[in-house]
């Protein structure tokens, strides 16, 4: 476990700038305490200062996770966004996309938001921009890159893609395993 | 012949128009005009149809002529038609004609090919036994198919692109695709219509019938059916059944549950809990049903128990029991059946009674009772099977009564109604005889023979841990000898129980045969047993009765005193009863004391020799009673009814009863009820007159102090004996007392024989009793001994119980107690014990009085505790007043001690010094780790580690303020990084955070009291200050202060184009066509740019020190700027009065240069005015320079010289020669005006 390089920082801020934007900022710095990124088998965790030092005491190989994965490093040094994360990004997300009764379930199974299943968006989304889907009783259920702008969305026909599948909290279940 | 669209036509042409117009080119032969018109009948269409004969040339040019012409008003529109549908019908008709008339010559076609094909032996098509294949002889593509059908080989053009161009289909390749389609098979016949309708084939379910059509028939509307059947007989009957099973869930059973009857079973539950409340107009209906049907209840309820459903805390255990009870209950209910079932006609009878008396009982008997009997009769069932029947019978009575009490008031109703029709014909039938105290007996022995039965598997009871804990409890408080405090009990009881026949005669009028009585008698255990029924019951029902008729009973009893002599047993049996009853009161008061209690009774029973020893001691205690009476009743107005009883009971002993004497103490009786409040007390004086009697009560006593929810009850219990004593003896019919006196009489000589050493008061009163002795003296004594003896070893064997209760609870208790409280105890008991050694030569009676005294004096009221000392006094008892003395010695140890230990608990609690603070919570922490053995006590020298300790915390902490700092580095970088790549990202998030400084310039109003626009006015003293120091140097500067001020406007506009987000691009476009107006202004002065380009480069130096926007406000105006900049943030503030201070200095060196511009030309100040405007665009950049910023390339431009030196001087000359050229024309011109305007 070790803090993250320049670079990872940057790779890992990048992707959560697209969910949340400079709200990143409220997830560094916290008036509740000392918060952190922790780069623990190429997964990003964010903890608290007080869970960083508890874990201090294991060793590295038996360490399985700390605080809240945030998301890993893909081999090509690229940051995969976890959903575990979503507790976190959801609160500050900046667009949001709400999918109706009927497309959250397909949703949750990791298919895309079709347009058929778009409830609501958040205007002025820009194509590819990452958003965050609500169920419509204002639940997070994922993460999303919109691949339509908001004006595009109007014009699309009901079975077009609107949203990207990134991650959804099915995957709770779906890959238990592999979510640390 | 064509025909022509002809379209656009106006809607005025006519036929003729148009055939007018085309016959130019042919011969019309037909015009059709049609015309659209909208549902008002205005016309906006019209067009028509031209059939013309005419040739293609003609058409081409009937087209380029007239297509799309203008005529009358519309453009014409022709296109060549599809030919009219008439027209076309015409010819296809002539067509078929045509047809028709070729058709022939292919019938001959046919014929030809028939005619061969039969040549070749074909015959209709078909060759007869022939080989699919084969080729029909002169017919190359006839072959012979399946069934020998002769086919033709097909030639097939095949599609475009296949490789062959034709397919040869020979159909006898594909002979199998050949089926033989047989005639007749073919359903010809038409069906009619009505056999075409289908069925459906379907199961037998509901569904597929309902599909059918088939519906069921119309059932019964359940619900309302049920309801109807309340109403009816039967099942109002059932009605109380079900809610009797109901509230004694446990006793009935699923396994007689039927199928069919399940669903109605469950609605009636349904129902019943509803009315559980039991509304009166079903208790009426219910008590009708009871009267008229009497035999039918038992089948009815058989059935109704099959319906039964039961919950999932059902317990199979108590469903076993109410198997048994369900029998029981309908034997109880029915007098017939019971009848029926009891085996002796004598007990018959025995057996009729005791529903009654428990009606009566029941009626008055608390629930809490109920239940508990309730209880104990199903544990008691459990066991029944052992017993023989009439025990069983009995005990079903007593369980079924139970039953029926807890089932409701309705029942009790009921079985009040039955009762007038039960006793009639039991009692009278069977006896000649009818003594009213008779009777009673009769009833009271079945009733006991009740209660025995209930009690008689007693020793099975289990009891549950709580209630051996209270068991427990109570012995503690006994000291050890719970079996004499039971005797004690016991005795107390009888006395307070002796005189219950005589109250029931007064309600009930029936006689039992004496016969019978002595049957009973004889029948030593089962008498008993049913003696204790009796009294128990009776005791309940009694309760009720006035103490009024206590004195009329007194005296009737005065009277029947001296009738019957063969009764004497029966008062000890009452007695025995009362000990009974006693025992229930005492179950119903606490359960587990009572079980014990019964226990011993079982034992007790056993054998006849031992009650009569109780009923011996319990005679002495009447005895004994007598003598308190006269002496101390007197003196006690609150004295039991139990001991007034018991005094009538002695008083019928001695035979030198006064009425008078009875009368008093009738009135005493009188009077209890009102004390009965103070019972408990007043039985400590009781007991204390009579030390036998007064252990029991003690114990009562204790047990009421210990359970004190119980007392409530219990007082009433006392409440009830003493009514139904009070009336018991006046009820005490001549029969009856006059047994009791003569058992009373030996009884009394056996106590005189035990209590010799005992009171004097005693000794008083056996001697009275000793000469009415005289009867069964001798066989008495026998069994009183052999009693005596068993009594002793079951009185030991209950010490010993006690006391390993007492270990129990002191191991238990030693924990939580200070070891002071223990060893109080402890010695309590042994004092107890050496008591027990020291009598054991002695009488029981003794001992228990003893034990019991000393338990007076623990327990009881410092009044009692005299008292208890003066009797002792009287008796002169030494071991007695030691073993008190000890005791008492004992008791205000026990208690001091636990004072000292209240006093210790107090301070105990306090926090000690050494453990205040916080290294003392370490310290207690350490101590506490060792728990309290002295031997690891912690001292604060062990405390010193803990500085250590502290030291060592102090490094960590230390450490941890290390892994903050580094922590809140990281999180300084990676904010950094974020910083970076949201700039990256999104420059607009920057300037949009540096937007949200910017706040609106109207709503800063200037504020002298704040130390931040002090800047305001300082900048302008700071002004005066400085042109006070230098007033000629500074006067230029003065007068060219507003040439600074437009500088600084022009920065302004600029800044302010930033604060509206303007794009880099736009920035750079403009920049560049800056530049390109400076060059322009360049090419045109050159002298010009070089002072105006320091100009531009001086503000933008100073925009990299202030925040850009700021300073462009403050620059609008020079002292109404200062007010507007104080819109802007308290830390924007700071940037004016920089650019205030700044300003001068620019406008200096600015001002300098101008002046040497101004020395040069007018016209300088003009393009200084180009040039300033020029440079607004280029304010409209950031602040601060970024690596490719154009400024950085154009400021120094503006330094360097554009063009060579001479080059220059030799452009400037040239100019200047124009120039001075112009001058001089205008100054010629100049001169003309003025000369001419002179001359005119």
């Amino acid at each position: 476990m070790r803090p993250l390089t320049e670079e990872e920082t940057k790779t890992m801020f990048e992707k959560l700038s697209k969910y949340i934007g400079e709200n990143i900022k409220l997830l560094v710095d916290r008036p509740d305490g000392v918060y952190c990124f922790r780069l623990h088998h190429d997964r990003v965790y964010y903890m608290s200062e007080k869970i960083l030092k508890l874990a201090t005491n294991f060793s590295r190989d038996k360490l399985m996770s700390v605080g809240t994965c945030f998301g890993k490093f893909t081999k090509t040094k690229k940051f995969r966004l976890h959903i575990t994360a979503l507790d976190f990004l959801a609160p500050y997300a900046k667009f949001k996309v709400w999918v109706k009764p009927g497309t959250e379930q397909s949703f949750l199974y990791g298919n895309h938001v079709l347009k058929s299943g778009l409830g609501r968006i958040t205007e002025n989304t820009m194509q590819y921009q990452g958003v965050v889907v609500y169920s419509m009783a204002d639940v997070p259920l994922g993460f999303g890159v919109a691949a339509k702008s908001t004006q595009e969305c109007r014009r699309v026909d009901p079975m077009s893609i609107v949203v990207f599948h990134q991650a959804d909290v099915g995957e709770f279940i779906r890959n238990e395993e592999t979510l640390t | 012949m064509r025909r022509l669209y002809v379209g656009g036509l106006s809607h005025t042409v006519t036929e003729k128009d148009l055939k007018d117009r085309f016959g130019k080119f042919g011969a019309v032969e037909d015009v059709e005009l049609r015309t659209r018109k909208d549902p008002e009948g205005v016309p906006f269409k019209t067009f028509g149809y031209v059939n013309i004969n005419i040739s293609d040339a003609d058409l081409k040019k009937c087209l380029t002529v007239l297509n799309k012409s203008k005529w009358k008003g519309g453009t014409l529109q022709i296109e060549i038609a599809k030919e009219s549908f008439l027209h076309r019908l015409a010819q296809e008709r002539q067509e078929s004609v045509e047809q028709h008339l070729q058709q022939p010559a292919a019938e001959d076609k046919r014929q030809k090919l028939l005619d061969s094909l039969s040549k070749a032996g074909v015959d209709n098509f078909t060759m007869k036994s022939a080989v699919p294949g084969t080729e029909i002889p002169g017919h190359k593509d006839w072959v012979v198919s399946k069934f020998g059908r002769v086919l033709p080989i097909l030639q097939l053009r095949s599609q475009k692109g296949s490789k062959s161009r034709n397919l040869k289909y020979d159909p006898s390749k594909y002979s199998h695709n050949i089926r033989k389609l047989d005639r007749n098979t073919i359903p010809d016949e038409a069906t009619p219509v009505t056999q075409l309708t289908w069925e459906v084939q379907g199961g037998d379910d509901e569904i597929s019938k309902k599909r059918r059509g088939e519906f069921p028939p119309c059932e019964p509307w359940r619900p309302k059916k049920s309801r109807t059947d309340n109403v009816s007989g039967r099942t109002r009957f059932e009605h109380p059944v079900n809610s009797v099973n109901r509230t004694e869930g446990h006793q009935l059973t699923n396994g007689f549950e039927k199928q069919n009857n399940h669903r109605l079973a469950q609605k009636k539950w349904t129902r019943f809990t509803d009315n559980d409340a039991d509304s009166e107009e079903e208790i009426r209906r219910l008590v009708a049903a009871q009267q008229t049907s009497h035999v039918t209840p038992q089948q009815q309820e058989v059935e109704e128990d099959n319906l039964e459903v039961v919950g999932y805390d059902f317990l199979a255990k108590s469903a076993c029991i109410g198997d048994q009870d369900k029998d029981d209950y309908d034997s109880a209910d029915t007098d017939e059946l019971f009848a029926s079932r009891k085996p002796p006609p004598a007990k018959c009878q025995e057996k009729h009674t005791p529903p009654t008396a428990e009606h009566l009982s029941g009626n008055n008997t608390d629930k809490k009772r109920k239940t508990k009997k309730k209880r104990k009769a199903g544990e008691q069932e459990e066991e029944d099977g052992s017993t023989d029947d009439e025990e069983h019978l009995t005990s079903r009575k007593p369980s079924c009564v139970q039953q029926k009490r807890d089932s409701s008031e309705q029942k009790l109703n009921k079985k009040t109604r039955d009762l007038p029709v039960v006793r009639p014909s039991s009692s009278e039938s069977d006896r000649d005889e009818e003594d009213e105290g008779d009777e009673v007996d009769s009833v009271d022995s079945c009733s006991d023979s009740d209660y025995e039965a209930m009690f008689s598997n007693i020793t099975h009871l289990e009891i549950s841990l709580a209630d051996l804990q209270r068991l427990a409890e109570a012995a503690q408080q006994n000291s050890k000898t719970v079996a004499p405090s039971f005797l004690g009990a016991g005795l107390e009881q009888e006395t307070l129980f002796p005189s219950f026949p005589a109250e029931q005669p007064a309600p009930k009028k029936g006689s039992t045969p004496e016969e019978i009585l002595a049957m009973i008698m004889e029948d030593d255990s089962s008498e008993d047993e049913q003696k204790k029924k009796k009294r128990k019951r009776q005791a309940v029902t009694s309760a009720p009765l006035p103490a009024f008729q206590g004195t009329k009973a007194l005296n009737e009893v005065s009277e029947d005193e001296e009738e019957d002599d063969g009764r004497g047993r029966e008062v000890k049996k009452q007695k025995m009863n009362a000990d009974s009853t006693q025992l229930v009161h005492k179950e119903t008061d606490s359960k587990t004391i009572t079980s014990v209690r019964d226990q011993n009774h079982a034992e007790t029973k056993i054998s006849d020799s031992s009650e009569q020893e109780e009923d011996d001691d319990e005679e002495e205690d009447d005895e004994s009673d007598d003598g308190d009476d006269d002496e101390e009743d007197e003196s006690d107005d609150g004295d039991d009814e139990d001991e007034e009883d018991e005094s009538d009971d002695g008083d019928d002993e001695d035979e030198s009863d006064e009425e008078e004497e009875e009368k008093g103490k009738i009135i005493k009786d009188m009077v209890p009820p009102d004390v009965l409040k103070k019972v408990t007390t007043k039985v400590c004086v009781n007991t204390e007159k009579a030390e036998t009697e007064s252990s029991s009560s003690s114990e009562e006593e204790e047990e009421e102090v210990k359970q004190g929810r119980v007392n409530s009850s219990q007082i009433v219990v006392n409440v009830k004996s003493a009514g139904k004593a009070s009336p018991s003896s006046c009820s005490s019919s001549g029969k009856d007392k006059n047994e009791p006196q003569v058992i009373s009489a030996k009884g009394g000589v056996k106590a005189a024989l035990n209590r010799e050493t005992s009171t004097s008061e005693e000794e008083e009163e056996e001697e009275l009793a000793l000469p009415r002795m005289a009867l069964g003296v001798e066989e008495e004594e026998e069994r009183q001994r052999q009693a005596n003896m068993r009594r002793l070893a079951a009185v030991q064997q209950r010490q010993k119980e006690a006391e390993e209760h007492k270990k129990l609870i002191q191991g238990a208790l030693a924990n939580l107690d200070a070891p002071v409280a223990g060893a109080g105890k402890h010695i309590v008991f042994g004092s107890d014990d050496e008591e027990d050694d020291g009598n054991d030569d002695g009488d029981q009676q003794r001992m228990d009085s003893e034990v019991l005294a000393s338990r007076k004096t623990l327990f009881q009221d410092g009044q009692s505790e005299d008292e208890a000392t003066g009797d002792e006094a009287t008796a002169n008892k030494s071991v007695k007043v030691k073993a008190e003395m000890r005791l008492k010695s004992s008791g205000p140890q026990l208690f001091g001690g636990s004072d000292d230990e209240d006093e210790e608990d107090g301070s105990r609690f306090d926090i000690k010094p050494q453990f205040e603070g916080q290294a003392g919570q370490k310290l207690m922490a350490l101590q506490s780790r060792f728990g309290t053995d002295e031997r690891f006590r912690m001292d604060s020298r062990f405390l010193e580690e803990d500085e250590e300790v502290k030291e060592e915390d102090a490094e960590t902490k230390k450490t941890l303020v290390e892994d903050d700092e580094d922590l809140e580095e990281e999180k300084k970088k990676t904010l950094s990084i974020l910083q970076s790549v949201l700039g990256q990202q999104h420059c607009s998030s920057k300037t949009a955070g540096k937007a949200k400084k910017f706040k609106d310039v109207s709503a800063l109003h200037y504020d002298p009291s704040k130390e931040e626009h002090a800047a305001f006015e300082t900048k302008k003293e700071e002004v005066k200050k400085e042109s006070k120091a230098a007033r000629k140097k500074k006067r230029e500067e003065a007068q060219k202060l507003p040439e600074v001020s437009k500088e600084i406007y022009y920065d302004v506009s600029g800044d302010l184009k930033t604060v509206f987000g303007q794009s880099k691009d736009e920035t750079d476009q403009q920049e560049e066509k800056m530049n390109w107006d400076q060059k322009e202004e360049e090419e045109e002065r050159k002298e010009k740019e070089e002072e105006s380009a320091p100009l531009l480069s001086v503000p933008s130096v100073e925009k990299e020190d202030l925040c850009g926007f700021k300073f462009s406000f403050f620059g609008d105006d020079t002292e109404t700027g200062s007010k507007e900049t104080a819109d802007y943030k308290v830390e924007a503030i700071q940037a004016p009065k920089v650019s205030w201070h700044q300003d001068p200095r620019f406008h200096d060196s600015s001002s300098e240069e101008e002046e040497d511009e101004q020395e040069e030309d007018e016209e300088q100040s003009n393009t200084t005015a180009k040039t300033t405007e020029v440079v607004m665009p280029s304010h409209t950049e950031f602040f601060f320079f970024y690596p490719d910023d154009d400024r950085l390339t154009d400021g120094p431009k503006s330094f360097w010289r554009v063009s060579e030196l001479e080059e220059q001087r030799e452009q400037w000359e040239e100019r200047r020669s124009a120039l001075r050229q112009e001058y001089r024309k205008k100054h010629k011109d100049a001169r003309r005006k003025l000369t001419s305007s002179l001359k005119s």
